[in-house]
């Protein structure tokens, strides 16, 4: 599981978040919602090693991984997919899916079925398989985003970060990365969340953390949340 | 028409030398986005460290083309090394302080201080190199061809090639790519990519060790003897783009060729021009290289 504790982070002199504290239980899915700029992606980054966090503690599974650098992080089991979508362009798809288990390969985390693992890839999402000698950077925005949460899943890890897993996709598509999501939760896997339809976030999620100029504004079971007129006026619009 | 053959055939083995430095440029810019402006002396030294090496195994009466290749491990052991210690006193801190031109200051001062060095162990003037091979040219429909210049080429594709198939293969080669391309979404994949970086320097420093093994049979060693090779390949790697691998064999050759050509129709004294001439024309029209790709990005 994944332990946040008044957590300060930010970029050089600016702070953008104030001690802020989140808790994702193993198995869980949590969410983290608010508006542009509130600082989920900052949040994600400091856990992930990919920023320095100035002050608070992150820990995973009891181990402290607070100021420790992303590969050190990566190894003990976390993956992070980040905000836009990151893939390694000028590598196949199947290849980014193999660094997604960079870990694994190089005898830092059991090895398992790296092969077999691919495969599921591809059938968790068939468009990848179809295209998976072509180079990362010529796939379609919707592909990348299959394919950055494919790599992160390829680590078989004890938690993973999601960074706006919809973001710029067709309706349609945004479907399915729920569905896919709803797949992962059903698997047990422990999940943070990050995404810009809260409403269909809180639906998946079973407890759900609201940010609002990088302070928590709220928390609470994703039920009740969902039900907060607060957070309904603020987040959720007016239809759902 | 028999001269011109000739000349191409000098004019490519240069080249090739020009190719394998600039390669060594491209490997640590695609990774860091810095390179070692001390690549020559890197060459330097990796010829004297060979130099050293085959004389002492042909002083315990091994033969001269043995001693070659049983010093070769040496010098790519010795260019690994010298390239490690590049990254680690002069590149390092300026990447972490995301200093901008830090480690061109660096990299100079390091290669002032390696060709220092090399001629007070080796002294000032030049030494020649044990000939693996024949020294008597073969002749090849009416053009002499010197062994050791085919062995350049070959020495320098095996190179490029090898390099090409680790990145291709390899999982580690894979994870080089990885960080050239994204350095923060490689370290998401559990990649160390500071170590990545100071590998690309001690393979940096280990084509221009190799390239300095090359030559060194066919002209002479000293401790000056990398600095101009050093700047020409600087000119193949940005004529040849420097993210694009293909280019600066390319350009290596161009140079080479039109340098040997100027020197033998024109007069030697010009024969450094066109090769400039040709970096001054690909900077204004065609700033990313001659094969430089523009990057593949999507939003
Ligand atoms: N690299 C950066 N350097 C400086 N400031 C940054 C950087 N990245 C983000 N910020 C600032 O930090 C604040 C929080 O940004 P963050 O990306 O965490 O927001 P977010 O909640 O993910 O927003 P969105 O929903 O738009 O993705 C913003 O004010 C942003 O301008
Ligand atoms: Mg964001």
């Amino acid at each position: 599981m994944l332990e946040i504790k008044n957590l300060v982070a930010g970029y050089g002199k600016v702070k953008v978040l104030h001690a802020i504290s989140i808790s994702v239980p193993k198995g869980q899915l949590v969410t983290l919602i608010g508006s542009n700029g509130a600082g989920k992606t900052t949040t994600l980054r400091a856990i992930s090693g990919m920023i320095a966090p100035e002050a608070g503690e992150i820990t995973l599974n009891g181990e402290n991984i607070t100021g420790k650098s992303s590969h050190d992080i990566t190894r003990l089991g976390l993956a992070h997919s980040p905000e836009g979508r990151r893939v390694f362009g000028t590598l196949s798809v199947t290849d980014n899916l193999l660094l997604g288990a960079f870990p694994r390969l190089t005898g830092k985390r059991p090895k398992g079925d790296v092969e077999a693992d691919v495969q599921k890839m591809f059938d968790l999402f068939p468009r990848l398989r179809e295209r998976r000698e072509q180079l990362a950077g010529t796939l379609s925005g919707g592909e990348q985003q299959m394919l950055a949460m494919g790599r992160a899943l390829m680590l078989q890890p004890e938690v993973l970060l999601l960074d706006e897993p919809s973001m710029g996709l067709a309706p349609k598509l945004v479907e399915e990365v729920f569905s896919i999501i709803r797949r992962l939760k059903e698997a047990k896997t422990t999940m943070l969340l990050v995404e810009q339809f809260a409403a269909a976030a809180l639906e998946v999620a079973d407890f759900g953390y609201v940010l609002e100029n990088g302070k928590l504004a709220g928390s609470g079971p994703a039920d009740k949340l969902k039900n907060d007129p607060a957070v309904r006026a603020a987040y959720l619009g007016h239809g759902s | 028409m028999q001269n011109f053959f000739q000349i191409l055939v000098s004019g490519i083995s240069v080249g090739m030398i020009y190719g394998v430095i600039a390669f060594g440029y491209q490997l640590t810019f695609s990774t860091s986005k810095t390179l070692n402006f001390g690549q020559g002396e890197a060459l330097t030294l990796g010829a004297l460290v060979g130099l050293t090496a085959v004389n002492f195994l042909i002083g315990v009466s091994l033969g001269n083309l043995w001693a070659y290749l049983i010093a070769l491990p040496v010098v790519f052991a010795f260019g690994m090394l010298q390239g490690t210690v590049v990254e680690w006193l002069g590149v390092r801190q300026a990447i972490r302080t995301k200093s901008e031109a830090g480690w061109i200051m660096a990299t100079i001062a390091l290669g002032i201080i390696f060709k220092n060095m090399a001629e007070h162990i080796w002294g000032k003037d030049p030494i020649k190199f044990p000939s693996p091979v024949s020294e008597n040219p073969l002749t090849i429909f009416g053009v002499n061809v010197r062994l050791m210049e085919i062995i350049i080429v070959l020495g320098a594709l095996a190179m490029m090639l090898g390099v090409e198939l680790f990145n291709r293969r390899s999982i580690y080669g894979k994870a080089v790519v990885a960080t050239a391309n994204d350095r923060d979404a490689a370290g998401l994949m559990g990649i160390n990519t500071s170590q990545v970086i100071t590998f690309s320097y001690g393979l940096s420093s280990l084509s221009a060790a190799l390239a300095g093994v090359l030559i060194a049979p066919i002209t002479l060693t000293g401790a000056n003897m990398g600095a101009a090779l050093g700047l020409k390949a600087f000119a193949v790697a940005i004529i040849g783009g420097l993210s694009s691998g293909l280019g600066v064999v390319v350009g290596g050759l161009i140079l080479g060729i039109t340098e040997s050509l100027t020197g033998f129709y024109f007069d030697t004294g010009y024969k450094d021009v066109p090769g400039l001439i040709l970096l001054l024309l690909v900077l204004s029209f065609k700033p990313a290289g001659l094969f430089g790709k523009t990057a593949i990005k999507k939003v």
